[in-house]
Parts: structure tokens; sequence; C-alpha cells
């Protein structure tokens, strides 16, 4: 069994090689966190906005009641009062400032966003109103002034290129379109006279969760990519040991005994599989820690490790197939590091990619992205880490996995063996 | 069985335009310390790795006991490259053992050869370090060890000697010779340290430019091409040195007239009694003899003879 004493071999060279063996794990752990604080609210999910609120209106008298309101005042009023739903977390931090005063705390980012409410806007809100009551009652039985200026413009104001920006003045937009409509609600049922209206509530909006998901953030989706870095990072030091060994001579020396190609492929496949394993749990941990929500328990862990290992041997294939053509190990790894990193952001471990469906097999749609088996593997990742899947609802993804690692060892073991296992040309 | 355990025909290796071994001949025979000589770039590593089945040739073939090389099965050869080649993160031990395994060397039979080997090269007490921790000359030592775990019948030593002090030294020729006396071992040596290729090949092959210049016992070698006594010696102007070598090839039973090193090296029969006319003809050009010394025909006056004194790296 000469490839037990090459993967022993190989082991105790990961062990012995603590500067090595800190590099390997602790790398893609450090992307893990710098997604986790970007990206996770540390363990909150659902976090207040902040937002600057410059209210330049007048007010207007109210139709019907000739009261005199100002709809900017109560917009605000709303705002800060608005809540998640289920929860005490409010949406909004509203600070109510200058124009000047909101403008330099955006620069700072200090507020997600600013809105302006005009003027007119009051004026505007009635004349809305009164739009609505006139088309509600019969023409002579009331009499409503229409102001002059009918329209007003919210402005949304911020920095485009900012996420916080970005989430912010999206709810802001659902919020606006939803005051709008209730407030029509409300005085048509004034006009109507209908017994126990509802008290306005203005934010009713309906967000419906898939079940365990409903405190999740973008950390939740990301975390199995970065697992999937993790694992195909190991291109990068598979393909540089090899061609260090192949460098160093080592493999001429191994090359002159009675060990096969495969005693060696495979001897080295099961220290780095371990490895593989080693950062699924590592990386899960830490992301627990920094508000990953693990579902499902140890089951979908010993899952996890098993679609990690077979990612892992994907990356060790694909590192053999690069140390088959690299000329020394700091030319494997810029190469290991050229092939990985691309092919990380290509299986969507970063961000979801637009539909390319190359094929139908058995009624599935199968995209271009799905050749590659990490896609494979960062889907059962996500099905079984962030939704809690069992083995039935990744099965699929694995065989994809398996099925698509095999075909690269194959040409792994063929490359590298007709390359660095022969005698030199 | 044949005599001859290696046979080399025609050996020819490519690298681009550059030939570094060119039609080599060469038989060695079974149970002989074979020396390989040559300065650096000779071609001796391309040639020796060619024997061992490591590097392809392009023309020619190597024969070992009968078979063509590529059809030998492994075990046969041991090799112990120039470059020390040794996984620093195993111990001795370790590394041993997996060379072993490597080989099928049976376990029970392998620990005893182990600890053989680390008793033969003063390795014992360093059984369980790893060997990125051993000084220079414990890595040369176990670099041969690594050759020898599955006792090989041929043992190729490439350079073996390179860095090492002269305690080392003499721990590794002890060893060499008696794998040769004791345990019968082919022994390809190659080398361009003179001393060692005269104390331990019974025969030597000088070689340059990838071709076959000479093959001998060091005592023919010497006998032969180096007969006489070598006068050393220094002129007040070096730059004289090349009219002066030309007035002294003219002489009656000089062999050879070669500048090393800004001194001119004269072999003759009888120097001693021919270092008057030497003299003479040196200020026949105009300078006097600064320095001179009288001295035995060495291998390495052989080798310059041969090889000439130009660098060539």
């Amino acid at each position: 069994m000469k490839f037990i004493s090459i993967a022993k071999k190989d082991v105790k060279e990961l062990i012995r090689d603590r500067r090595g063996l800190i590099m390997i794990l602790i790398f893609p752990l450090f992307f893990m966190l710098v997604f986790g604080f970007a990206f996770g609210g540390i363990g909150q999910s659902n976090q207040p906005h902040n937002l600057a609120v410059v209210n330049y209106d007048k007010g207007s008298t109210m139709p019907l009641t000739n009261k005199q309101v100002n709809f900017g005042t109560n917009l605000t009023n709303i705002l800060g009062d608005s809540k998640y739903e289920n929860t005490d977390v409010h949406i909004f931090n509203v600070t109510q400032t200058t124009e000047t005063d909101a403008d330099a705390k955006l620069k700072k980012r200090e507020v997600d966003a600013e809105l302006i409410i005009p003027e007119n806007f009051s004026q505007s809100v009635v004349a809305l109103l009164n739009n609505t009551i006139q088309q509600q009652t019969a023409p002579g039985t009331a009499t409503v002034t229409t102001p002059p200026n009918a329209t007003s413009t919210l402005i949304i104001r911020g920095d485009t290129g900012y996420i916080g920006f970005g989430v912010s003045q999206g709810i802001l937009v659902g919020v606006l379109a939803q005051y709008q409509d209730k407030l029509v609600t409300e005085i048509q049922n004034q006009v109507k006279g209908t017994p126990g209206a509802q008290p306005t509530k203005y934010l009713q909006s309906k967000v419906e969760a898939i079940p365990g998901t409903e405190t999740f953030t973008s950390f939740d989706f990301l975390a199995p990519g970065m697992m999937v870095f993790a694992i195909l990072l190991l291109t990068t030091t598979v393909a540089a040991a090899l061609t260090r060994e192949v460098e160093k001579g080592t493999l001429a020396r191994l090359k002159l005994t009675k060990m096969r190609s495969l005693d060696l492929l495979f001897g080295g496949m099961l220290p780095w599989s371990l490895i593989a394993a080693a950062q699924i749990i590592i990386l899960l941990l830490v992301a627990i820690l920094i508000g990953f929500h693990w579902q499902g328990g140890l089951n979908t862990l010993l899952l996890a490790i098993l679609v990690g290992v077979i990612g892992g041997v994907a990356s060790i294939s694909l590192g053999m197939i690069i140390a088959a053509f690299a000329r020394n190990d700091r030319q494997a790894a810029n190469l290991g590091t050229i092939i990985s990193v691309p092919t990380t952001f290509v299986v969507g471990a970063f961000f979801t990619l637009p539909q390319v469906v190359i094929a139908n097999i058995n009624g599935q749609p199968f995209q271009i992205y799905e050749l590659l088996p990490w896609t494979h593997v960062l889907n059962a990742l996500r099905t079984t880490l962030t939704f809690g899947g069992g083995w039935n609802d990744i099965a699929y993804q694995v065989g994809w996995a398996l099925l698509l690692t095999l075909i690269l060892f194959i040409i792994g073991v063929v490359l590298f063996s007709r390359n660095r296992l022969r005698a030199e040309n | 069985m044949s005599d001859f355990i290696i046979k080399a025909q025609e050996l020819t290796k490519n690298f681009g335009d550059l030939r570094a071994v060119d039609h080599l001949n060469l038989n060695i025979k079974r149970g002989e310390v074979f020396g390989f000589l040559g300065p650096n770039g000779a071609g001796k590593t391309t040639a020796i790795s060619m024997m061992v089945g490591l590097l392809r040739p392009t023309s020619g073939k190597v024969f070992i006991d009968g078979k063509e090389v590529q059809e030998v099965e492994k075990g046969n050869i041991g090799i112990c490259p120039q470059e020390l080649v040794l996984w620093d993160f195993l111990t001795c031990k370790e590394s041993l053992n997996l060379m072993g395994n490597m080989y099928e060397v049976p376990d029970d039979e392998l620990k005893k050869r182990v600890d053989q080997l680390l008793e033969d090269l003063f390795l014992t007490e360093k059984a369980n370090t790893v060997v990125g921790k051993l000084s220079g000359g414990m890595k040369r030592r176990m670099n041969l060890a690594m050759a020898l775990v599955h006792e090989p019948e041929i043992v190729v030593l490439d350079e073996p000697s390179e860095g090492l002090d002269p305690q080392s030294r003499r721990v590794l020729w002890n060893y060499i010779h008696r794998l040769r006396d004791r345990e019968g071992k082919t022994v390809i040596l190659t080398t361009h340290l003179m001393e060692e290729a005269d104390r331990l090949s019974d025969r030597i092959a000088i070689i340059d430019h990838g071709k076959l210049l000479l093959l001998d016992t060091p005592k023919n070698l010497k006998k032969e091409i180096g007969e006489g006594d070598v006068v050393d010696m220094k002129l007040s102007d070096p730059n004289k040195n090349q009219e002066a070598i030309t007035a002294l090839q003219g002489m009656e039973q000089v062999y050879s007239v070669v500048e090393v090193e800004d001194r001119i090296n004269v072999r003759a029969l009888d120097a001693v009694g021919k270092l008057p006319s030497i003299m003479e003809k040196v200020e026949t050009v105009g300078v006097r003899i600064a320095d001179l010394s009288v001295r035995q025909n060495t291998l390495e006056d052989v080798f310059i003879d041969l090889t000439g004194t130009g660098l060539r790296e």
C-alpha cells in the first residue's frame, strides 16, 4: 500500500510545516471575517438605516374639516416610528436637519440617505385628497378648493455607489408609495362615512420568508461561497506543492522506485481532502460566530464535509493539471491563483450570475456554470448549511459534483503522469 | 553473465541546439567504481541521467545487464544526486522508511537496513531529527543513504563530496570503498575533484563537451598522458606567458606547456635535469622566473591537459 506511505508523508509534511499550514487555514478565514463584517451585521439581521430628513413643507388646510395640517411632519414621524415586522427594530434612524448638514453627513456616510420634503408637499397631498373627494361625491354636494401647486417632488439623495444608500432608497420608495395609497384610502373612507374605518397603518407590507430564513442577511448567502473560495484556493497550494516536489528532485527520486502514478496522486489526495474537511469545519465555526444562521444541525455539517471533500478533490485535480505544466512552484502558485479566483466568481460564490441555460436535463435547466463541479458544491453547501436541506435535497448536486470531479481527476492524473512521471525528454 | 553491467551505445542528447552528450560509448564493469571526470557542464549528469532511465536519449541506447534501461525492473539502481534531494519535514528514519516502502522492502528487513545505514553513515543520533535541521554534511550523508536503502546493484553518486568538510568526505569515501569491497556494488561516480576520482575509481572516463576523451585506470592515465614531472612557475611579467609558452613548446621531451591561473605548467620527462634549459628558454622572451617548483604529475594535470583551463559556466 504505497499510497498510504505517500499519504503519511504528506500529512507529516503538512502538519510540520506550521507556517504553510497556518497560511492555508488562515487565509480563507480572513476573507470570511471580512465578508462577515461587511455583509453580516454581526448577528443582527435587521438594522435601522440612517436617514436624514430635510423638511421644507409649509403645511396646508385639509378639505372637509379645514384643519391646518403638515404632511411633511406626518411623513417624518411615520418614518421614525416604522419598525420591521414582528420586531422592535426601527427601519430608520431619522435625523431632522438642514440640507447642508444632511449633504455633509451623506459624504461622511453618517447617514445612508437624505430625504428632502419640498415646501408644497402638504399642498400637493391636499390636492390629491381633493381630487379623490371630487371623484367620490356627486358634483355640487361638496365644495373643494384646489390649491395652485398640485404636484410636488420628494427627493431621495445619496451616494449611488454605496450599498447602504441602495437598500435605504429601495425601502423609502416603497414606504412613500404606500403612504400615498393609504392617504387616498383614508379620505375615501371618510367621504363614504364608512363606520369603523381602520385607523391609518401606513406601513403594512407582508413579507413571506422561506422557513428559517426570517432573520437572514446577505452573509448567510455568502458564507458557503467563502467555503467554496477556500476549497478552490487549495488548487494553488496543491499545484505549488506538487511542482516543488518536481523542482526539488524528490519526484525524480520517487520515479526511480516502484511507485506508480496513482500511488503518488491518490496518496497525495488523502491529506488534502482532510484539509478541505478541516476548512469546512473551521470556516463554519467562524461564520457562525460572526452571524451565520446555520440550520440543520450535525447532519448538515456531515453532509457539508462530504460535499467539501468532493470540492477539495476537484481542486486537487485542477492543481495536478497546473503542476503538469508549471515550470516552478512560484509559477504554479500564480497560475493557480489566476485560475481559481475567477472560477470562484464564475461558480457564483460572491454574487448570483445571469441565467445561461445550455441544456435541459430531466426537466431541470442546466446552466453553463454547472459544467464546473464547484458550482454544484456551492449549491449543495447552500442547500444544506443555509437552508437546512438533507441528503435528498442535495443528492442531485452531489451527483453532478462527483461526476465532474471524477472527470477532472482523470484529466489531472493523465496529464501529470504524462508530463512529470515518465522519463524526461 | 557478462562482465559489463552497463553498456552505453552511441548515447546522444540534444537540448535544442546544444549537444550535451555526443555519441558516448561506455562499458562499465560489474563491481567496479567507475569515475566520470569532467569540468562543469561537460555532460556528466546528463549522461548519468540517461543511463539510469530518468532522461530519454535523443539517440543511442543504454543496456543494464543486457536489458534496455526502460525495461529494467525498478530497484536495480540507486541514485545520489548532486543536489540535496530530501524531504525537509521528515525525520531521517521516516525518510528512509518511505524510500524502503516505495521499493517494497519487507518491513522487518527495512528496519534492519535503516538502522545499519544510519549507523554506517554516523546518523544514528539524528535518526528522529527532521532533515531540515541537519548540518550540511549530515544532509549529504542522508542524501547517500536514501540511494542505498533498497540495496541496489548499481549505485550512482553524482558529485557526492560537493560542499563536504574533510571529515565528512573521509566518511563518505570509506563508505564508497566498502560498497565495492564488501557489498560488491557497482558504483558510478561523477566528480570534478581529482583526488576523489584518483582515490576511489578503478577506472576513470574523462569527458568534455559530451564526448569521451579518455578511459583508463588512474595509474595508466597518469602514466600514459602525464608521464614525467611538472615544473610550475610564475613569470615576473605574466603578460608574456603566451610568448614563453610558445618558446617552451619547441623544446625536446617537453610533453605539454599550459597556463593555469597566471602560472605556467611544463610537463616534461626528467624535469629537474631540464630546469637550466627551461630557465634559459624563458629568459629569451625577456622575463625572469619569479617563483618555481617541481612536483610529480597528478591526475589534475592530465585533466587540465585534456580539457583546457577556460571556465565553462
